[in-house]
């Protein structure tokens, strides 16, 4: 019986840092090809679209307070559908994994390290997340508090430096000019969220699982804020026709930014190490997420050794897209087609759960004591 | 053969006193003087300081006493012990004493010293007296007194020669356990300090004492540690920190999860916090358990000066520790992989001066860090005649010389000495060795892979922290988890009266370490008593 010690706090601390990863980059990208300069109101809507996902996995999260995703769907649909709906799952955060993996290190190549194949900076990102698997819940949930702090700052940062250049004129229409594609642009950021699934696992380690509702609505706002903020500081600064032409928006705001004083020249070498940690904590959610559920799939109890047995594929999966193109290609599509497993299984759940009115038991009274 | 072996190996068995005595274990004295002087002779007899001197108690009965002689003190012997016993003092003069009444008239009328007792196990004895202890043996008394008089030389209390502060205590442990449990006693004299002793070591059977605050200290955590403590059964214990290396939860981490001190008032202070010392005989560093990673950056001074100025220090300190860890690998990969981050000027400059140098930064900041490390390794050896000298020779004449020759640039030794200082500025060595030698491999990332090298370094550094426990306390506490309390004392030194709770992650029974209204009585009663224009003449 794994320890109840994530507290409200940490458990928001998780959301954020496991949002807030590699998609920050490209994301004024997306925005602007749904809506031109109604960027900041798709991403909002994006995350609202991402919230209702987020909500469906806590309710559910509270109905059953011991049990994550892959348990309780066996309660709910009976053991052989659940047992094809927690398949998708761990095969679609394989991917996720891989693909993150992946969109770092092309990041990486193509701006610091010119020279390193793509392969030996995905398989150092991948084994710095594989290895840290290896600890408990409790540990994971320390690693993402530690870490929130240092991923919020220098975004933040970013955003002051480039009010400078900012124009509120290019955030003009705030509805969007050719407002077609906004449909899909919403769905294409809500994707970007979809690490927000890890609740179905802080959930049954919370101290309180009745107050996770309250993590997930704080997690939410400050990634969700954090994104509208980068997106209306990469629009306001650059115009949305520029940023159609930039591959990372985000990162040249970086590039174009500098501190006072003269500092540091440039911010964007800076800007990208201290983002490993940010793309760390990502992918370690989204592999956790993989090898806890292979682990309650298999009812296991050691996950370690699938910490290292995953790696091999998920590197193959991840050097799989030929080019940066087909990359984002693939993201896009598998993020669009992954929200009806983040957003439509919770919610097909929730409905049935509610339906056939099956419950979990609640937290005992033993493990609310500080150290049971 | 087989017999052969056998035979061989019980006549070895004889041979070795240890195990003979192990195998007369329970031998008890038998009343027999001639019985017992074989009996501690054949163990004993062979050292030529151990000593055995026969007399008569009373001018009657026959008596030996044994001891080493180095080991106790000759003149109180004579005047406390062998005198009473052999002049029947004036109380008992014209009293006949029999033999049946003799035990108790000795152990109670004679003996003139406090600490004696009497013992009927023969290896019982033998062990007082190689404890410094003298034993007396008289003849038709079924037992033998046994008086402690260990009298062995020690150094004076001094300064502490690791952990000196300006404003503080100015006392530091010696090697003999009866004087630091002394000290420790004379700074908390409280009765709910707790002393436990136990014997580890097969042969040096030294002396463990574990301290803790009852109703302070968790209790499990005194059941844990006892545990593991008596689990160690080795030979020979001849410092604290073989138990250290022992008791630790995480044998393979470079980060030491056991703090050592060598002075009272800490100990002191983190038995009040709600921690446990373990203080070993012969060894002046007191170990403190568990520990948290804020803890070595620490001093006694910052609670003894005022908060403000302390709390600057403490943050210039933890500069100085990052300073160390981090500084040539940032230098290696700026250089190397990102010079475009640093002013232009800057940069050119630091291109100039390396221009004669033929390695990459990598290679240069590696063998500078190398001999850096050779040099400080050195003057500790170094006799302290001509260390001072030899280590200004070394570093600035070599330092220089270095530079001159092309073979590091300028900026190269700026930033090694720096980093080498920085090291020094933390309090905890064992702390600083972990960082100085974390430094390679994150130097050796940095000139592969630049700043995401540093990073993924500093990331593998971290996790391994946040995973790291001292005796189930997370390692980065108060840090992570999260605790307001304890943010008070992390990285700034707050005001003594803000920290009215003891450190919660150490789940002490007796919370509260402040009285409730301390500061608001005291800001109460101010009154300008000497205001100058309530002066009249």
């Amino acid at each position: 019986m794994e320890t109840r010690q994530i507290t409200v706090i940490q458990a928001a601390a998780i959301l954020i840092s496991t949002i807030i990863g590699v998609g920050v980059l490209p994301l004024p990208l997306f925005a602007v090809r749904a809506a031109d300069s109604g960027a900041p109101l798709v991403t909002f809507l994006g995350m609202m679209v991402a919230f209702v996902g987020l909500v469906f996995i806590t309710v559910l999260g509270m109905r059953f307070p011991n049990k994550s995703i892959v348990q309780y769907s066996e309660d709910i649909l009976g053991k052989w559908f659940a047992w094809l709906g927690s398949a998708f799952i761990i095969v679609f955060f394989a991917v996720l994994t891989s693909l993150a993996a992946r969109e770092f290190g092309e990041v990486v190549v193509t701006s610091v390290l010119k020279t390193t194949p793509v392969e030996v900076t995905v398989i150092v990102m991948l084994l710095l997340a594989a290895i840290s698997t290896r600890n408990d819940t409790t540990t994971f949930a320390y690693i993402h508090h530690f870490y929130f702090p240092l991923l919020l700052f220098p975004a933040l940062l970013i955003v002051a430096l480039s009010l400078n250049n900012g124009d509120v004129i290019n955030l003009q229409p705030i509805w969007g000019n050719e407002p077609n594609g906004t449909m899909k642009g919403i769905l294409t950021i809500a994707a970007l969220f979809q690490g927000s699934f890890i609740m179905t696992l802080v959930i049954p380690s919370m101290r309180r699982p009745e107050r996770a509702m309250r993590a997930s609505i704080f997690g939410m706002l400050i990634a969700g804020g954090l994104y509208v903020i980068l997106v209306v500081a990469a629009v306001s600064v650059f115009g949305a026709e520029e940023i159609k032409q930039l591959l990372w928006p985000t990162l040249e705001l970086a590039k174009a930014t500098s501190l006072p004083a003269n500092i540091l020249e440039r911010l964007d070498a800076a800007f990208l190490a201290v983002w490993v940690t940010a793309v760390f904590t990502t992918l370690l959610s989204s592999y956790f997420l993989t090898i806890q559920a292979i682990n309650h799939l298999f009812r296991l109890r050691d996950h370690k050794i699938f910490s290292l047995f995953i790696l091999p594929f998920v590197f193959i999966t991840a050097m799989l897209p030929q080019n940066i193109v087909q990359l984002y290609g693939i993201i896009e599509t598998v993020g669009r087609i992954g929200l009806s497993l983040t957003i439509g299984y919770p919610g097909l759940l929730l409905l049935i759960s509610i339906f056939r009115k099956k419950r979990g038991n609640p937290v005992g009274e033993k493990n609310l004591d500080k150290n049971s | 053969m087989l017999r052969g072996f056998k035979k061989s190996k019980t006549k070895s068995n004889a041979a070795v006193p240890s195990l003979f005595l192990e195998e007369h274990k329970n031998d008890r004295v038998t009343g027999n003087l001639e019985d017992t002087i074989t009996f501690i002779k054949g163990i004993l007899g062979v050292n030529d300081d151990f000593s055995m001197r026969k007399f008569h108690v009373f001018g009657k009965y026959p008596a030996a006493m044994f001891y080493f002689s180095n080991m106790i003190n000759q003149t109180l012997l004579n005047e406390d012990i062998l005198k009473p016993l052999m002049y029947p003092p004036s109380h008992l003069e014209g009293r006949s004493i029999e033999q049946d009444q003799l035990k108790d008239v000795l152990l109670n009328e004679t003996l003139y010293h406090s600490e004696g007792k009497s013992e009927q196990k023969l290896a019982t004895l033998v062990e007082g007296i190689l404890r410094g202890g003298t034993v007396i043996a008289v003849e038709g008394i079924e037992e033998a007194f046994f008086v402690g008089m260990r009298s062995i030389e020690k150094r004076s209390i001094d300064q502490p020669a690791t952990e000196q502060v300006i404003r503080g205590p100015r006392e530091g442990f010696i090697e003999p356990i009866g004087t630091n449990i002394g000290l420790i006693r004379y700074r908390l004299q409280s009765t709910d300090l707790r002393i436990q002793t136990m014997e580890i070591g097969r042969r040096t059977k030294s002396t463990v004492a574990v301290f803790y605050m009852e109703g302070i200290t968790n209790p499990d955590l005194v059941k844990e540690l006892n545990k593991r403590l008596s689990k160690i059964d080795i030979d020979a214990v001849l410092d604290s920190g073989y138990l250290e290396q022992y008791i630790e939860d995480n044998h393979l981490s470079p980060f030491p999860q056991v703090q050592y001190t060598e002075r009272p008032d800490k100990v002191v202070a983190n038995l009040l916090e709600g921690r446990i010392a373990i203080l070993v005989d012969g060894s002046p560093l007191a170990l403190v358990i568990p520990t948290v990673f804020s803890q070595f950056y620490q001093t006694v001074e910052d609670y003894t000066e005022r908060y403000l100025l302390m709390s600057s220090i403490r943050m210039a300190r933890l500069i100085a520790l990052m300073f160390s860890l981090v500084f040539p690998s940032l230098y290696v990969s700026i250089i190397s992989f990102n010079p475009e981050l640093i002013p232009t000027e800057f940069a050119v400059a630091v291109a100039g001066g390396r221009a004669g140098v033929p390695f990459p930064a990598v290679i240069e900041v590696l063998i500078i860090e190398i001999s850096m490390e050779v040099l400080r390794e050195a003057t500790i050896r170094l006799p302290q005649q001509v260390g001072g000298a030899l280590s200004i020779v070394g570093v600035l004449v070599v330092g220089q010389a270095a530079v001159a020759a092309g073979f590091a640039s300028p900026i190269t030794v700026v930033i090694i000495a720096l980093t080498t200082i920085g090291s020094f500025a933390t309090p905890a060595y064992n702390a600083a060795l972990a960082l100085r030698l974390l430094r390679f491999p994150l130097i050796i990332m940095a000139g592969v892979f630049g700043l995401y090298g540093v990073m993924i370094g500093l990331i593998v550094i971290a996790n391994h922290l946040l995973s790291l426990k001292s005796f189930g306390v997370p390692y980065l506490s108060p840090l992570v988890p999260g605790d307001f309390q304890g943010m008070k004392d992390l990285l700034v030194r707050g005001p003594l009266w803000w920290m009215r709770k003891r450190p919660a992650f150490l789940q002490p029974v007796d919370e509260t370490k402040l009285g409730g209204h301390t500061y608001e009585d005291l800001k109460n009663t101010e009154e300008n008593v000497l205001d100058p224009s309530k002066y009249q003449k």
